[in-house]
């Protein structure tokens, strides 16, 4: 009987101390947003999310990298606030949320994919063209001394070595981009291998995520695979010049990038926001850019109070305007100010219940 | 309330006078039974209803795959998990032309598991061939060398031990030690040595199609290959055959043993009647082994190349099912993609189970009917 009534009040005790703890943990006034998506952005999202807290300790955002596909299908299925997508929106995407009018759209940042390589004894950077790339990643162009690559390398030593090129083996941004980039340049690439998150490379290695193609390139004298900018710099990995449009070779760098999505600010319209910054005119444009975009309902409806609102479009706000300070630092590119003139106009037609949504102070 | 077999039980001790405690004992004897009755008889159900569950799961979410594909899903050889737009071609083969431009035409994805039916197989093939031998000799030397010079109990350890070692250790020591040394020493080599030779080949050459035309163009030796799969997954495996072909050699009666050595058999012979005589436990070792090599994900992940084609040199990339499930899974493109990787796991599953069947009939019969000679 005692023990039993000992137990009674322990338990009592537990469940009082649990309840106050969570009370207060949230504090007054407290938010908490979830987000989820894009694996690729992570780095600059987590960045964002702590240096937004230390100017609004009062919101707590916490951001998970599952992937865009996974983060897309959470926001359909209403178990996060917000969304991060390295590819746009396909159509039947857009329906799924409830057609274009029922989404915000915007790009949150810029990166770039950049061609990675292993080639011992090479002192100068490597210059390509996306007709090379395609040629190198269907296997036409099977040695480092091809002529082709010799042509657009004046001097450089190039081996007499066997080319690997080292892809993505899971689904990924970074191969819709590459694949997208290659296929303007060859419509031969476009019909057999074509576009895609994942595609079936006819040669080479398969490695699963950046770090998987980056141990291919980095262990394999001879091989080349395609890679974030980001990862490369941080990473140390030597990575080509590619020409662009306007006839140069461009290395990829935050600049470089941003001259791409400038060159597609004038495409940016209405709230869903898509602009395919691949092989963009301009000298300083480097030809493989992507932006990558966070998705939210553009009625709120999967948040519950004006403060939840307030705070995500404050948080989103804040992100394409002051948050493009700290990108370059982080190797990603940030928006140019046409882009993100485009981002907040999209930004301000964020309703909740029917309501703009307040972004004052934030 | 009452239960007929409790009831049953308290009768019997009911007969017994005396004792006023003699009542009470029995019926919280029977609730302990019953207890430990429903939890043991609930957890080996359990068992069996997760292995159902599992199958059931599995099934239910390739069926999307399996209404698509239906058998062919077993032999396709293409793996696409994206869409193509080509330009459509008539029956002559010309491009179609419509209002002075071509007609495109979409190609939906296409799924086939033979490519990683493939690979499984034939990196499990070349772990078996590469660890059998091996293990043999091992599970040899511990029962008939190793007592004699007390290093047996040593021995058994070291290859148990290999046993403990985690496979992503040995995914890393293949990526980092196994695969350069394959690709700077080994595969030059062997090329140096069979490359001109024209029956070999095909292990250095592959053919692409590009541009509508087959070419044929060296294989890039890169130490991430087929072989490379194989090797690690011989490692891995050498503990379970050499444990098990441990015990089915010390299953062979010693009257078999001494026999063969009265009948003047060298020692050499000796072994191989004891081989023999206890063959089909050794070929359930095997299956084990077999079993294992099929199911291994990490770390032939790491060194087999991941390239989801059909190729026949052992130099040249591969991918099996368990590799393929590990890339592909958290990020496949669409509901049939991620139908068709269920597709996969669920043959890898039903394939796993029918060499472990097999492996534990033989085995178990190996040194259940030991007195069984031929």
């Amino acid at each position: 009987m005692t023990t039993m009534l000992t137990f009674r009040r322990a338990a009592k005790a537990a469940v009082v101390t649990i309840v106050l703890g969570a009370a207060a943990a949230l504090g007054n006034g407290d938010v908490r947003l979830q987000g989820a998506g894009a694996t690729f952005p992570n780095p600059l999202y987590q960045k964002w999310v702590s240096e937004y807290q230390k100017v609004h300790p009062e919101v707590k955002i916490d951001y998970q990298s599952i992937g865009s596909g996974g983060g897309i299908k959470a926001i359909t299925e209403k178990t996060v606030h917000f969304a991060g997508s390295d590819a746009p929106l396909s159509k039947k995407e857009i329906q799924a949320l409830g057609g274009e009018s029922a989404v915000v759209q915007v790009p949150s940042c810029a990166g770039a994919v950049v061609p990675a390589y292993n080639l011992p004894g090479l002192t100068t950077e490597l210059n390509l063209t996306g007709e090379v790339l395609v040629q190198i990643f269907t296997g036409s162009i099977s040695k480092w001394n091809d002529p082709k690559i010799a042509g657009l390398n004046p001097g450089a030593k190039l081996p007499d070595l066997a080319i690997t090129p080292a892809w993505r083996t899971d689904g990924s941004g970074t191969t819709f981009v590459f694949t997208n980039y290659l296929a303007t340049q060859s419509d031969q690439f476009k019909s057999t291998v074509g576009t895609g998150k994942q595609v079936k490379w006819p040669v080479g290695q398969g490695g699963k995520g950046n770090e998987g193609v980056a141990a291919v390139v980095q262990q394999m004298p001879g091989a080349i695979g395609y890679i974030e900018l980001n990862y490369a710099q941080q990473n140390k990995i030597a990575f080509g010049a590619v020409k662009n449009p306007a006839g140069k070779f461009v290395k990829a760098s935050p600049q470089t990038v941003s001259a791409a999505g400038e060159a597609a600010a004038k495409s940016l319209t209405g709230t869903v926001l898509v602009a395919n910054i691949w092989n963009q005119p301009g000298d300083q444009a480097y030809p493989i850019a992507s932006f990558t975009y966070l998705i939210v309902y553009r009625g709120l409806k999967n948040l519950k109070t004006p403060a939840e609102a307030e705070a995500l479009v404050g948080f989103l706000s804040w992100a394409v305007q002051d948050g493009q300070a700290i990108t370059t630092s982080m190797d990603y590119a940030p928006l140019s100010s046409g882009v993100r003139d485009a981002a907040l106009q999209a930004l301000k037609t964020i309703t909740f219940e029917g309501k703009p949504v307040s972004t004052g102070g934030r | 309330m009452k239960r007929p077999s409790a009831a049953t039980h308290m009768s019997e001790v009911d007969v017994q006078p005396g004792s006023q405690q003699a009542p009470r004992r029995p019926r919280s004897r029977g609730l302990g039974d019953l207890a430990l009755a429903v939890t043991a008889h609930g957890s080996a159900l359990l068992v069996f209803l997760m292995a159902a569950f599992l199958v059931g799961v599995l099934a239910f979410a390739a069926a999307p795959s399996f209404k698509r594909f239906g058998p062919a899903f077993l032999v396709g050889t293409e793996w696409r998990p994206n869409e193509l737009e080509r330009p459509k071609l008539g029956p002559d083969g010309k491009m179609v032309i419509k209002d002075g431009e071509s007609v495109m035409e979409i190609i939906p994805p296409a799924f086939g598991a033979l490519p990683v039916i493939f690979g499984t197989a034939v990196s499990s093939a070349l772990a078996l061939a590469f660890a059998v031998p091996v293990s043999l000799a091992t599970a040899l030397v511990l029962v008939r060398v190793a007592p004699r010079i007390r290093l047996g109990a040593m021995l058994s350890f070291m290859v148990e031990f290999l046993a403990a070692i985690p496979s992503i250790a040995y995914g890393i020591w293949g990526l980092f030690v196994l695969a350069p040394f394959l690709q700077r020493h080994v595969e030059p080599l062997l090329q140096q040595l069979l490359g001109d030779l024209g029956a070999f080949r095909w292990m250095f050459y592959q053919r692409l199609t590009i541009g509508g035309e087959v070419v044929e163009r060296p294989l890039a030796l890169t130490g991430r290959d087929m072989l490379c799969g194989g090797l690690v997954l011989a490692i891995m495996i050498v503990p379970i055959i050499t444990s098990v072909s441990r015990d089915v050699l010390r299953a062979v009666p010693r009257a078999q043993l001494e026999g063969s050595l009265a009948l003047g058999a060298t020692w050499w012979q000796s072994c191989v009647a004891m081989l023999h005589y206890g063959r089909s436990g050794l070929f359930g070792a095997s299956m084990l082994g077999l079993a294992r090599a099929a199911g291994e994900t990490m770390a032939v992940t790491m060194v087999i190349g991941n390239n989801t084609t059909i190729a026949a040199s052992p130099f040249a990339p591969a991918q099996t099912m368990s590799s393929l499930l590990a890339n592909e899974f958290a990020e496949a493109s669409s509901e049939l993609h991620r139908s068709a990787l269920l597709e996969v796991a669920l043959i890898l599953l039903v394939m796993s189970l029918a060499f472990n069947i097999l492996a534990r009939w033989l085995v178990v019969g190996a040194s259940a009917r030991p007195s069984d000679a031929s």
